[in-house]
Formats: C-alpha cells, structure tokens, sequence
C-alpha cells in the first residue's frame, strides 16, 4: 500500500518539480564549491564565508590536479550540482574563481582580488542562515554580453532558489555586483528595518509596515573579481570571451621586479664606463692601452 | 602518447566501433604513405618509417578522441536511461537536464548561421584594432620597429556568449514573479557614481547606494506578492555568523570604545596637567602659609603668656598650653618625616615575614608572570607613534653648545 501511495505521490511530485503550475520551470540549482590544493588560509576561509551563504551548495574536499580540470564534471554529476564554484590557489598567493554550470558551459575564470573574509572584517551586521538573498547588480550588467552571462551565472550560483532545502522564509541580506574600473565588486549587506516613527499612528499594516526605515549594514566578506576568460563549454570548449586588458600577477611582479633592476643596472653601468675611461687614459695598470711614449718626453728629450 | 591512443583503440574496439575506424585508418595510412613518398624522397627509409609512424600516431589520437566523444554521447544517454530508471527512488534531488547531445546539435545549430554574420563584423573589428603577428612577417624591418607587440587577440564572440548565455539563463522578466529570482539591476552604472576607485568612502557609498535601492524596489515587488519579507522578532534561527563570532566583535567594538575613551580622557588629562601644575604649586604654597602663619600665632600667643604670666593660675594654664603646642607641632613634625614608618608598621614588626614574603611570594604560581599572551601582545596602549617621530623635538630640552656658553656666562 505504502509503496503505491508512493509511487503514486511521486508521480505528482515530478509533475510539480519540474514545471509550476503556470508552465513555468521550476528554478533548481545546486552549487559545488570547493578548492584546489595550495589555498592559504584567508582563500579557504572565504570558501567557507561562500559555502554558508549558499544552502543550495555543497562543499567538496580539495581537489588535487589544475590541469585536469575538466574531471569535476563528473564530480559535479557525482553530487548531483549543476554549477560548480572552484577556487584555485597558485603560487601559494594568487586566486582565482572558476565559475562553471556543469553539463554543458559556459565557464568563467575571474581573478580575486582584495579578498578580505567575515572574521577579518569586524562587521556587526549578520543575516539568516540560508535566507534568499536579493541580487543586486549594476546597470553595467545589462550593457555587454559577457557581463550579461556573468549575471546570469551568478544569478544561478549565488541565488538561492526559492524552496531550496535549508533556505529560511524571510529576506534579509542583499548581495551587490557593481562594476567599476573593469572588476566586479562583491558587496553583501544586511537589510535592517527600523520603525521611522512610532509616534505616527499606524492606519493598517501594510502602511504601517511600509513605514520602516530601510537601512543597510555590512556583513562580508568583500572581494573583487577581474574576469579573464568565458569558455563555452565547461572546464573547456573554445574560448568565447577573453579580456584583454587583464595582466596576470606573474606579470605585475616581475615588472616589479624589472623596475627595481634598473636601478641596479643603471650603476653598473656608470661603473663599467667609468673604468673604461680611466683604462683609455691609461690610468689603469693592466687594462687598456699604454700611454704611448710622447716626442715631447722628457726621457726622449734628454737622452 | 602510443600507450593512451592503443589504449583508445581498445576501449573502442570494445565498443564495436572499429570498422569504421578500420577503414579510415586504412586511408589514413595510404595517405600518409602518399605523403612520405612525395616529401622524403632523398631521406633514408628508416626516418621516413619513422616519420610515417609519427603520423599514424597522430591520425589514431584523433580519431581516439572522435571516438570518445561518440562514446559519450552513447554513453550519456546510457546514463540517462539509468537515470530514468533510478528516479523512481530519489527524483526530487535529481536536477532537470538536458542530455548532451542535444545541446550540442543545439549549439550546432545555432552556431552557423549566427557566425557568418558575426564573425565578418569580429575580423572588421579586430583589424581596426589587433592584427595577427602571422600577417605581418612581410613587411620590412624599419615598419616592424615601429610595431607594438601585443601578444594576445580580443576574443568577444557575441553570438556564441548570446547563445551561452540562452542556455544558462534564469527567466527574470515581468512573466515570472519576483520571488523566484529576487534580481534587481540598478538603473544607474556604479562606475559613473564612482568616479576614483582607490576613494575608499566614495566607493563604499556607492555600492551601498546600488544596493539600497535594489532592496527598495525589491521589497515593494515582493510586498505586492505577498512574500514574507522582514524576519519577526520572535523568530530565531541558525545564523550566518555563528553567536561566537558576534561575540568577538562585540568585544573589539567594547574594546575601541573604551581606548577611544581612555585617549579622550589621556588628553584632558594633559591640558589638565598644564594647568593644574601651577594650581599645585599655588595650593602648596597656600597651604605653607597657613601653618607658618598658625605657629606663627601660637608662638606669640606663647610669648605673650609666658611674659604676663606671674599669677599661680596662669602658669598652670601655661603649663596646659605647653603641652598642647608640642603635641600640635610633633603632629607637624611626624606628618612630614616618617612616611616610610607608618608603612611598615601596619604588618606589625615581623620584618623578616615581610621579606620573606616579597622574595619567595605568598601563594600563586609567579613563573611566567611577565611572558607575553595574546592580550599583552595585542595591547598597544604602551605604543606611542608620536614617540618615535618626535625624536628631532626631545633634543630641544638640552640647547645647543653655543647657546649653552652663552647661558653661562649670562
């Protein structure tokens, strides 16, 4: 009997999981995040800040190879998510964020910048755990294909969906995305209501809770994103958008490291010439060349 | 690389895919046969052997990976049959998806005709900006000089980002309510409200401006659907910072209030001890005054009884008043000498306990008391910036030499 009442009610459960009673798709996103190996301990501390803002997401052990990345595929098959939120260590400083939507792309690679976790920040503001988010993005978003595919992205990853498992009924924090000077700033804030007057007579509740004072106050973490590439695929696949005017830290520092060798360079360089004009005016012992003896020497004089 | 494409041919094999790939290895081989005879006419055989092999190998990677695509798709859809089968168990966690293939042919589809149009718009507009270095090798050295190199293309498919972001997008039109998506897109660019980003006040407001008026407009969308929107009083839940965290930052903020406290309350003490020296100093002097000026009374008043005093009775009241003159002027003398006396003498004479005490201490571990932890290291109420610039203006309590000589002499 329990097994028809089940089979049964599963039936309907599809019929809803699936579509809305409007013919709308019902919105379901489960978000994998994890690390690869190498991460210091800021980057695994904001993974951590990410991961319990995310009640759709699942948090996965390091994963231990940045070539082959295209095996989180399967790994994202293998926990059911359908995006995958990687971060990637290099050189023990830099990261970077693979944002991916698993079966069939795109994926984007940003890079973090700035990144400073919730324990660091000494925010006071604070927030349910799980609740939706409200998505706030810049009117830039709407401009250029590629930031529309980001908002769509992120729109997946870091929206909860409504009816997602451990998500809270209510709202009270809201994520911004805002660019500036080429980076996406990534804001999160909590929305604290405040009575504006309580003096003022409440006529009925929908005035009286219009009444409230809006106001925000910060939680973190804050961090910036630089996006280097979209690909097509996910974890691979043509590129589709590369951003040019992005330069990799390897690069910032060795350019770094050029300006300070010029200094050096530019020394050594005076020394070398200062040597050899005192060997042509043959005031060196053993290099350059001999003073040729004058007619007007005194040992050839008086010979 | 011999091993990985045997290794594909195998799984292929297993598949039941190596007819076909039979015959195009067969051509493969004549065509690379073909090949080697018109290149290495001169060359040993043994090289163009090799050669010949080299590209079998390659001809085989490729197909061994044409092979694995195929095989995925024939094994995907394998998987989705599972699926099927499997969902009578678990289908709520299941996510709704798209088997491969049709995604590909979608994209298949979508790709031509979108790219003819498309890419002759891309290559117009990379020449006017980028133009590869492979074009450029005949032109003449005195041009390439003057060249900048750049090494990497802009690559801004539009069609394909469009395409892509089809796929992945969340409906967030007015055909959907609000709540399933809770999306606002400000209506201003955050980086004309920002015009210097390093103007760290300037960009915070920013962002919080963007974000406050999202929360607005999403609270009103939201309100007229009927959403539950601010969290009640008495409802509580697990939250995002856990009560530990909350409780650290309370203690920092306790903590900044109280140094700010602490610095005000140093500084009124400094404008204070300006002042309040001189007040001292009056205050002392007033007070040496008064007791000169009493035991200037009292000595008089001394005098004055000892000089009339004849009479039987007045000695007697002399005598009294004697006593009291050299009570009140021992007070004077015991308040100002034996200030050290009295500190002693509260623990009663037994010096040597005392001693004994101080040295070896009186329970409680000492050992460690003056090691440093993470309170002390993090107090830095004995640091002083200005201390270490001021070092010029220390020197100004001692002038210099000349100014010293001249000052002698004065």
């Amino acid at each position: 009997m329990a097994a028809v009442y089940k089979s049964l009610s599963k039936k309907d459960s599809k019929k809803s999981a699936t579509t809305d009673d409007n013919g709308i798709k019902k919105n379901k996103q489960r978000v994998l995040v994890l690390s690869s190996r190498g991460v210091t301990f800021r980057h695994r501390h904001l993974l951590n800040d990410l991961a319990s803002m995310l009640p759709h997401g699942r948090k996965d052990a390091k994963f231990d190879s940045k070539s082959k990345l295209y095996e989180l595929n399967s790994l994202c098959e293998l926990f059911n998510c359908n995006n995958c939120l990687f971060f990637e260590a290099r050189k023990g400083q830099d990261l970077y964020l693979h944002c991916s939507s698993v079966p069939n792309g795109p994926t984007i690679k940003f890079h973090v910048q700035n990144l400073h976790t919730m324990e660091e920040l000494h925010f006071t503001g604070n927030c349910l755990k799980g609740s939706r988010p409200i998505l706030s993005f810049d009117a830039a978003f709407d401009k250029q294909p590629h930031l529309q595919v980001i908002r769509a992205q992120f729109q997946r990853i870091f929206g909860v969906p409504q009816g997602a498992r451990k998500s809270k009924p209510f709202i009270d924090h809201v994520m911004s995305f805002s660019v500036v000077d080429g980076k996406i700033w990534v804001r999160n804030y909590q929305i604290n209501e405040e009575e504006a007057s309580k003096v003022k007579p409440a006529q009925d509740e929908v005035d009286a809770t219009k009444d409230t004072d809006l106001s925000l106050i910060e939680i973190g973490p804050r961090f910036v994103l630089t996006p280097i590439y979209i690909s097509e695929g996910s974890f691979g696949g043509p590129l589709i958008f590369s951003n040019k005017s992005f330069v990799t830290p390897n690069q910032v520092r060795s350019d770094m490291r050029k300006l300070k060798a010029t200094k050096h360079n530019g020394r050594s360089e005076q020394t070398r010439e200062r040597l050899s004009k005192k060997g042509d005016l043959g005031l060196r012992s053993n290099i350059g060349h001999e003073r040729q003896p004058d007619e007007t020497d005194t040992k050839r004089l008086f010979a | 690389m011999v091993s990985k494409g045997r290794l594909k041919m195998a799984l292929a094999a297993e598949k039941g895919t190596d007819f076909k790939k039979l015959n195009q290895k067969k051509k493969a081989k004549e065509a690379a046969k073909k090949k080697a005879a018109k290149v290495v006419v001169e060359e040993k055989p043994t090289e163009s052997e090799e050669e010949e092999k080299e590209e079998e190998e390659e001809e085989d990677d490729a197909e061994g990976e044409e092979d694995e695509e195929m095989g995925n798709g024939v094994n995907l859809d394998a998987i989705d049959d599972s699926d099927t089968s499997e969902s009578s168990i678990e289908m709520e966690k299941r996510l709704p998806r798209k088997p491969k293939k049709d995604q590909k042919t979608q994209a298949a589809e979508a790709k031509p005709n979108a790219d003819d149009d498309e890419d002759d718009e891309e290559e117009e507009e990379e020449d006017e900006e980028d133009i590869p270095m492979s074009d450029l090798e005949d032109l003449s050295d005195a041009e390439k000089e003057d060249l900048i190199p750049h090494s990497r293309l802009t690559i801004n498919n539009t069609s394909a980002l469009l395409t892509s972001l089809k796929r992945i997008a969340i409906p967030s039109d007015k055909s959907v309510p609000f709540a399933t998506h809770q999306t606002v897109t400000s209506t201003t660019l955050a980086s004309e409200a920002i015009p210097d980003v390093s103007d760290d006040l300037q960009r915070e407001l920013g962002f919080y401006t963007q974000s406050l008026e999202a929360v607005r407009q999403a609270r009103t969308k939201l309100r007229a659907e009927k959403v539950p929107f601010s969290r009640p009083k008495d409802y509580f839940a697990e939250m995002l910072k856990e009560d530990a965290h909350m409780e650290k930052i309370k203690a920092k903020l306790v903590e900044e209030a109280s140094n700010k406290k602490a610095a005000a309350e140093a500084r009124k003490q400094r404008d204070l001890k300006k002042f309040g020296k001189q007040v001292q100093v009056a205050k002392l002097q007033e007070r040496q005054k008064a007791k000169r000026e009493t035991l200037e009374k009292i000595k008089t008043l001394k005098r004055k009884r000892q000089e009339t005093g004849g009479a039987g009775l007045g000695t007697n009241e002399a005598d009294l008043f004697d006593v009291g003159v050299d009570n009140e002027l021992a007070k004077y003398d015991s308040r100002s000498g034996s200030g050290r006396g009295n500190m002693g003498g509260r623990n009663g004479g037994n010096q040597k306990r005392q001693k004994k005490d101080e040295k070896y201490g009186f329970g409680g571990k000492k050992r460690h008391a003056k090691s440093g932890d993470a309170v002390s290291s993090s107090d830095l109420s004995g640091f002083n910036p200005k201390a270490m610039k001021a070092k010029g203006k220390v020197g100004k309590s001692r002038p210099g030499k000349g100014r010293r000589k001249a000052m002698a002499s004065r």
